[in-house]
């Protein structure tokens, strides 16, 4: 079972979600309209790990960028008019394109692996959050616990409670 | 920043999406005009040119590159603005950039896609383009990766990638906001472009750090994408293109048009679509102020390419320069002079870089300008390499002037087709310049 509370208000959501975290509801998603630092710090986001992808992406582009140059000409010797058969310049703009190239796929790899996204199933939503409610989701509460957690919401002045079975 | 007084965010999402769910006749027309001009005057001459062959063109012996590559060269630098201005003023945090974000990076995508369509035209057998491509093949056949022009088919390749990807990622949040606000079909369909996005905490923490590492490759990769177009040129020896300063050159002239492309289309953008209330003198005013101090740099780079060819005294060079300056294309380069170094100087005045009509004028002169020099560094240098037995001399067909003007229909129409797909102001940025929904402020 989650417990949904749809908030008008920013600090009346993010005291809503402290005031839950601090009641030993762990497994809580903050949903809103737009990106709130104060909502990931409540939920102790720090640096994201998608930049691991981004700097692996980016080492394995250079990588398979200057050896597909090389490898290339290693392959086919084409001599022209003297000039290097390994010639460095020309392999650092396809690593340096390939590098980036990697970089941005991986990155793009990162935000779905760590974003859970594509996500299609039927999660706990409101329409009202992609316009301008901020929504507490406590997710998993047992059945127990879905009374507190909805006095938690009442009193930090949610203005729609919605009790919302979940897939599991 | 808001003209009209600061919307709600309810408004916002009203506004914005308005755009996107309500078509009507005149839309229908307009799109119809663009895909008619485009199919006449682009793919009609292009269908012609494949059965009778390149010599259609104005191409020749001398000339073998004409204005499909000045063409391609032109839509290359139009689409610098959008995604490095983007990715450069995402990084320096600044809040006027939000309104105009959205639809400067489709005007980078559709710009190289265009792009991308004059190569094609210009190899002449299209059905072998796929062999620029490291692709395995019973051919043995294999790209030789010294050469500059495979520097431009891994740059150009990953600049799309990088843009498409950009814009994309920037915009599935907003993708969820058609979702909920619309039905049947079309509800379906963005409920996959958003990935089931919900606007969770975490989703956009994900997002926020993703999108600051896509800036931050965009940036350097923009700047290589037209560095590496020109050496293209740069990279010959013939005289009027062996210059070292092209690199720059090519990079300030690209972003420089971008930035008035934005103009003209943030003036269409608030015209027809009724943005007026987003896309204000704030942004006007920012983006006549770059344009000034893009035109210095854009002219101090011209003069300096005038001195070194004179400062080197070579008489290829000074040949080069006569024929550039005095020669049958003269009036052009003297227009792009006009266009691109004197006219933005009018900016100068408030009340002119404040006038939206001044400002679309003065945009379309600068792109005219642009338009031109990428003309005259094709039309005035290969045909004309040293010895005077050997010049020639190349003027386009009507085929090629056709398509030129085909391309302009064809980038419309995918911009046209673009603001019914994708909110072209970002819906979620907006709300982060309006002033928060606290209780207690």
């Amino acid at each position: 079972m989650a417990v949904m509370g749809a908030f008008a208000y920013e600090d009346d959501f993010l005291a809503a979600a402290e005031k839950l975290k601090s009641s030993g509801f762990d497994k809580i998603s903050l949903l809103s309209p737009l990106p709130l630092e104060e909502a990931q710090e409540v939920l102790g986001l720090g640096k994201s790990p998608v930049r691991y992808f981004s700097l692996g992406g980016a080492i394995i582009g250079a990588i398979s960028g200057f050896a597909m140059a090389f490898g290339t000409a290693l392959v086919f010797i084409l001599p022209t008019g003297g000039r290097a058969i390994m010639a460095l310049p020309p392999f650092f703009v396809i690593t340096y394109e390939m590098t980036i190239l990697m970089g941005v796929l991986f990155t793009l790899l990162g935000f779905h692996f760590i974003s859970g996204l594509p996500a299609w199933h039927d999660k706990p939503y409101l329409s009202s959050a992609s316009i301008d409610r901020f929504v507490v989701v406590v997710e998993d509460a047992a059945a127990e616990q879905v009374a507190r957690a909805e006095a938690i919401l009442r009193d930090a002045g949610a203005e729609e409670i919605r009790h919302v079975e979940e897939d599991q | 920043m808001f003209d009209h007084g600061q919307p709600s965010y309810a408004e916002v999402n009203k506004d914005i999406l308005s755009t996107m769910l309500e078509t009507g006749p005149r839309y229908w027309m307009l799109l119809g005009t663009t895909m008619s001009v485009a199919g006449i005057c682009f793919f009609m001459p292009w269908v012609y040119q494949l059965f009778v062959g390149v010599g259609a063109a104005g191409m020749n012996h001398n000339a073998v590159w004409g204005t499909y590559i000045s063409n391609f060269i032109f839509w290359i630098g139009l689409s610098h603005s959008g995604t490095l201005l983007s990715a450069v003023l995402h990084l320096t945090k600044s809040q006027w950039r939000k309104s105009i974000y959205r639809s400067a990076e489709a005007m980078t995508l559709f710009s190289l896609m265009t792009a991308a369509l004059f190569v094609m035209v210009h190899v002449g057998r299209v059905w072998f383009v796929h062999w620029t491509f490291p692709i395995p093949n019973q051919m043995g056949l294999w790209p030789n990766f010294r050469s500059p022009l495979m520097f431009d088919v891994m740059a150009i390749t990953t600049y799309l990638t990088a843009s498409s990807i950009f814009i994309y990622m920037g915009s599935v949040p907003d993708f969820a906001a058609v979702r909920d606000a619309s039905t049947g079909l079309r509800r379906r369909l963005y409920t996959i472009f958003s990935f089931g996005w919900r606007g969770t905490a975490r989703e956009w923490h994900t997002l926020g750090w993703a999108y600051t590492f896509f800036a931050v490759f965009v940036v350097p990769l923009a700047v290589s994408v037209h560095s590496i177009v020109s050496w293209d040129f740069a990279l010959s020896v013939v005289p009027g293109l062996h210059h070292t300063i092209f690199a720059p050159y090519f990079v300030c002239g690209a972003i420089y048009s971008g930035t008035a492309g934005i103009v003209t289309v943030m003036y269409c953008l608030r015209k027809f679509l009724h943005f007026e209330r987003y896309i204000g003198q704030v942004h006007l005013d920012n983006l006549g102020k770059l344009l000034i101090t893009l035109s210095l740099i854009w002219s101090y780079i011209n003069i300096l390419e005038l001195f070194s060819g004179w400062f080197g005294g070579t008489s290829f060079e000074l040949e080069a320069m006569r024929f550039k300056l005095t020669g049958f294309y003269a009036p052009l380069y003297w227009e792009m002079i006009l266009f691109c170094a004197f006219v933005p100087l009018l900016m100068l005045f408030k009340k002119i870089r404040l006038s939206w009509n001044k400002m679309l004028v003065i945009s379309i002169l600068i792109n005219i300008g642009m338009l031109t020099e990428r003309f005259i560094i094709v039309a005035t240098s290969l045909p004309r390499k040293f010895l005077p037995n050997a010049f020639g001399f190349y003027f386009p067909s009507w085929i090629e002037i056709s398509i030129t003007v085909g391309s302009f229909a064809i980038f419309a129409t995918l911009f046209l087709i673009f603001i019914k797909w994708v909110p072209a102001v970002s819906i979620y940025e907006v709300k982060e310049t309006l002033k928060p929904l606290r209780r207690n402020t």
